[in-house]
């Protein structure tokens, strides 16, 4: 069995990788038959390398289309939650930067008026 | 001037205090009044992409067996004996052995192993012969071993 390259598959459009997939379905299908029906040892190492290959495929499908809704939804103001920044729930509600650095008038010019001196002693 | 004269004709149609007219209940028991129910429109999809079928038909059919007594069914029944998902229900079992095998299944028959795994009894249509459907399924093999 030929184990499929990722760099390949990511040439493919849709519906080839979608046939792609099914065929090695279907291979997977096939071999665990065989293992029922009392396979060789070399048939039954095949089934690993099936599983990976639908793996391989699977990831080419949604990394692929991933990237294009992230392209599309670039400019756009909301976003699917899947496709927005996770880190933690506490640092999603946390204050922005923007929001951090903002002072008050009076703040403002307490530093303007009184900033920090520095000194320096003369030798 | 022609702001008071509308207001001199309106106190003269309408009356200085108006009247509230009094809704006419012809029933005794106050029911919910209907409401506006507006359909949703979202701003934003939640889910970028909606899923691939999780429950496909490779899925749901994991091999069929070919033990002793799954023979005698094949045989004397007519019936194909498959070990399946065991989230599978037994229509996504009928489905699945039809798009595998292009065979109408009469019914199916499911009981959970004491291992943890689902085995599903699948008569088939009289017209069709399990016994050259579990042949040609050993026919799918050699192929895809050629193909290789």
């Amino acid at each position: 069995m030929v184990a499929v390259k990722a760099y390949e598959l990511r040439n493919k459009n849709k519906a080839e990788l979608l046939k792609i997939l099914d065929e090695q379905k279907q291979e997977l299908a096939s071999l665990r038959v065989q293992k029922v029906a009392g396979g060789s040892a070399s048939k039954l190492h095949q089934i690993g390398l099936a599983r990976k290959n639908i793996a391989r495929t699977l990831t080419v499908i949604n990394q692929t289309q991933r990237e294009q809704l992230r392209l599309f939804y670039q400019k756009k103001k909301y976003i699917p939650l899947d496709l927005r920044v996770k880190k933690t729930r506490a640092m999603r509600r946390a204050l922005t930067p923007f929001e951090k650095k903002l002072k008050t008038q009076k703040q403002q010019k307490k530093e303007n008026h009184f900033p920090l001196r520095k000194y320096a002693v003369k030798a | 001037p022609k702001s008071k004269a509308a207001a001199a004709k309106k106190a003269a149609l309408k009356g200085v205090h108006g009247k509230s007219v009094r809704k006419v209940r012809t029933s005794a028991h106050f029911h919910l009044p209907k409401t506006l129910r507006l359909s949703r429109k979202p701003k934003y999809a939640r889910k970028s992409v909606p899923h691939l079928p999780r429950m496909d038909q490779y899925r749901v059919v994991r091999n069929p067996l070919n033990t002793e007594t799954a023979m005698k069914k094949i045989e004397e029944h007519n019936t194909l004996t498959f070990i399946v998902d065991v989230k599978a229900n037994k229509h996504q079992i009928k489905d699945a052995v039809k798009r595998l095998y292009d065979v109408e299944a009469l019914k199916v028959n499911t009981l959970i192993r004491p291992d943890g795994k689902k085995k599903a009894y699948v008569r088939l249509t009289a017209d069709v012969d399990a016994l050259d459907v579990a042949n040609k399924v050993k026919r799918i093999l050699v192929i895809y071993i050629d193909t290789n």
